[in-house]
C-alpha cells in the first residue's frame, strides 16, 4: 500500500474512532472543565497525529493507547460521583480572589494571577471597577466568577415588587416552511390549528421562515419576504381593555341607577371586577 | 340608548371577554398563569350571573324593553 493511501485511511479510522471515543465521555469531555479532561484531551489527539503520520507503529497500539487513555477520565468521573475528598484533590477548588469586596492578595499569589490578569478577567465579565465587586472565586477551569455588590446587580422584577406573569418556554413549530408535529403536540395543538392561526394572519407556510409559540398559545412568525409586515398577536391586550371598560360601565350604571338595591349589586360587582383585574394584567399586557 | 339596552350591551361584553378567558386557558400551559386566568373567569362569570337578574328585573318592570 503507497505511503499517501496508508495516511489516508489512517486519517479515516482515527477520525471515527475519536468520534466514538468523544460521544462515548460526552459532555464533560467537551467542556473540559477539570485538568483530567483537559489533559486527556490533549493526549489523546498527539497519539493520534502520531499515529497517522507516522506509519511504522500499528494502528491497534495506537487504538489501544487512546481506549486506555480515555478510560482513564471515565474511572475517575465515576469515583468523584462517590467521594468528595477525591473530587478536591482531583478537580481541585475554585480559590477566592474577591471577598467582602477586598482582593485576597495572597491567594493571587497563590496563584501566580497579577493584577493585570485580574482586572482583565473582570472585564470580561464587564466589570470596570473593582469596587463594583462583593465576591470573585476563581474557578478550577481559570474563570473567574464575579458577584456584583447588591446595588451594582440589574433591578429585577422582585426587587421592585413587580408581579410578573409566569410562562413557560416557547416552542418552535415551523422551520424553514415545514411543520414540527412534536413540538406542536408538546403543548396540545393541532395542524388544524396552525393553519387556521396562519390563514388568520393570512400567510402561506411555505412562506414561513420560523415559527414559535409561546405560552400563551400565540404564533408569531418571520417570514422568507422581510418586505411583509405581520400583524403582532393583539388578542390579551384586547381582552384587557374590553375589562377595563367593562369595569368603567359598571360605575357608571352605579352612579346612574336610582334604585338602592341595583347601585349595591353594581358597585360590589364594580369592586370585584377592579381586583381581578388588577390580578390578571401581568398576564394579559405585553 | 336606554338604559336597559346599556346593561344589555355591557352583558354582551362580558360574556365575549369570558369566553375569550376561556379559550385563553385552555391554550396557556403553564399552570400559574392557567389558574389566575381560571379565577378571573370565575370572577367575570359571577358578575355575569348578576347583571342577568338585573335585566330580568328590568324587563320586569318595564316591559315594553323586553327581547334584545
Amino acid at each position: 500500500m503507497p505511503i499517501w493511501l496508508n495516511v489516508i485511511s489512517r486519517v479515516i479510522l482515527f477520525m471515527i474512532f475519536l468520534f466514538f471515543i468523544t460521544k462515548f465521555l460526552g459532555k464533560k469531555q467537551l467542556s473540559q472543565l477539570s485538568f483530567f479532561e483537559y489533559v486527556t484531551g490533549i493526549t489523546i489527539g498527539g497519539i493520534a497525529a502520531i499515529v497517522i503520520l507516522e506509519v511504522r507503529h500499528s494502528i491497534i497500539i495506537g487504538l489501544l493507547a487512546i481506549l486506555v487513555m480515555a478510560a482513564i477520565p471515565y474511572v475517575v468521573g465515576l469515583i468523584t460521583l462517590k467521594s468528595n475528598k477525591f473530587r478536591d484533590f482531583v478537580e481541585g477548588r475554585g480559590s477566592v480572589f474577591i471577598k467582602d469586596g477586598k482582593i485576597m492578595e495572597d491567594n493571587l499569589k497563590k496563584e501566580r494571577y497579577t493584577t493585570d490578569e485580574l482586572l482583565e478577567l473582570l472585564r470580561k465579565k464587564e466589570v470596570f471597577e473593582v469596587a463594583d465587586v462583593e465576591f470573585a472565586v476563581l474557578e478550577p477551569t481559570g474563570d473567574l466568577s464575579v458577584m456584583l455588590k447588591k446595588e451594582n446587580q440589574p433591578l429585577t422584577a422582585k426587587d421592585i415588587n413587580l408581579t410578573v406573569a409566569s410562562i413557560k418556554e416557547p416552542q418552535t413549530v415551523i422551520m424553514d416552511g415545514e411543520i414540527m408535529d412534536e413540538p406542536l403536540a408538546n403543548i396540545g395543538l393541532s395542524r388544524g390549528w396552525l393553519h387556521t392561526e396562519l390563514e388568520k394572519l393570512g400567510i402561506m407556510i411555505e412562506n414561513v421562515f420560523l415559527g414559535q409559540v409561546n405560552s400563551f398559545g400565540e404564533l408569531t412568525v418571520d417570514l422568507f419576504d422581510d418586505k411583509l409586515q405581520v400583524a403582532f398577536p393583539q388578542e390579551r391586550p384586547l381582552i384587557l381593555s374590553t375589562l377595563k371598560k367593562c369595569q368603567a360601565d359598571l360605575e357608571l350604571f352605579a352612579l346612574g341607577t336610582e334604585s338602592n338595591e341595583a347601585k349595591q349589586m353594581y358597585g360590589e360587582n364594580s369592586e370585584k371586577l377592579q381586583k381581578a383585574i388588577e390580578k390578571i394584567t401581568p398576564i394579559l399586557k405585553q | 340608548m336606554t338604559v336597559v339596552s346599556d346593561v344589555k350591551h355591557l352583558l354582551a361584553s362580558l360574556k365575549g371577554v369570558e369566553a375569550s378567558l376561556s379559550s385563553l386557558t385552555l391554550r396557556t400551559i403553564d399552570d400559574e398563569s392557567k389558574r389566575t386566568l381560571h379565577e378571573t373567569m370565575m370572577v367575570i362569570h359571577e358578575v355575569v350571573t348578576d347583571l342577568k337578574k338585573r335585566v330580568g328585573e328590568i324587563e320586569q318592570e318595564e316591559f315594553q324593553y323586553k327581547g334584545f
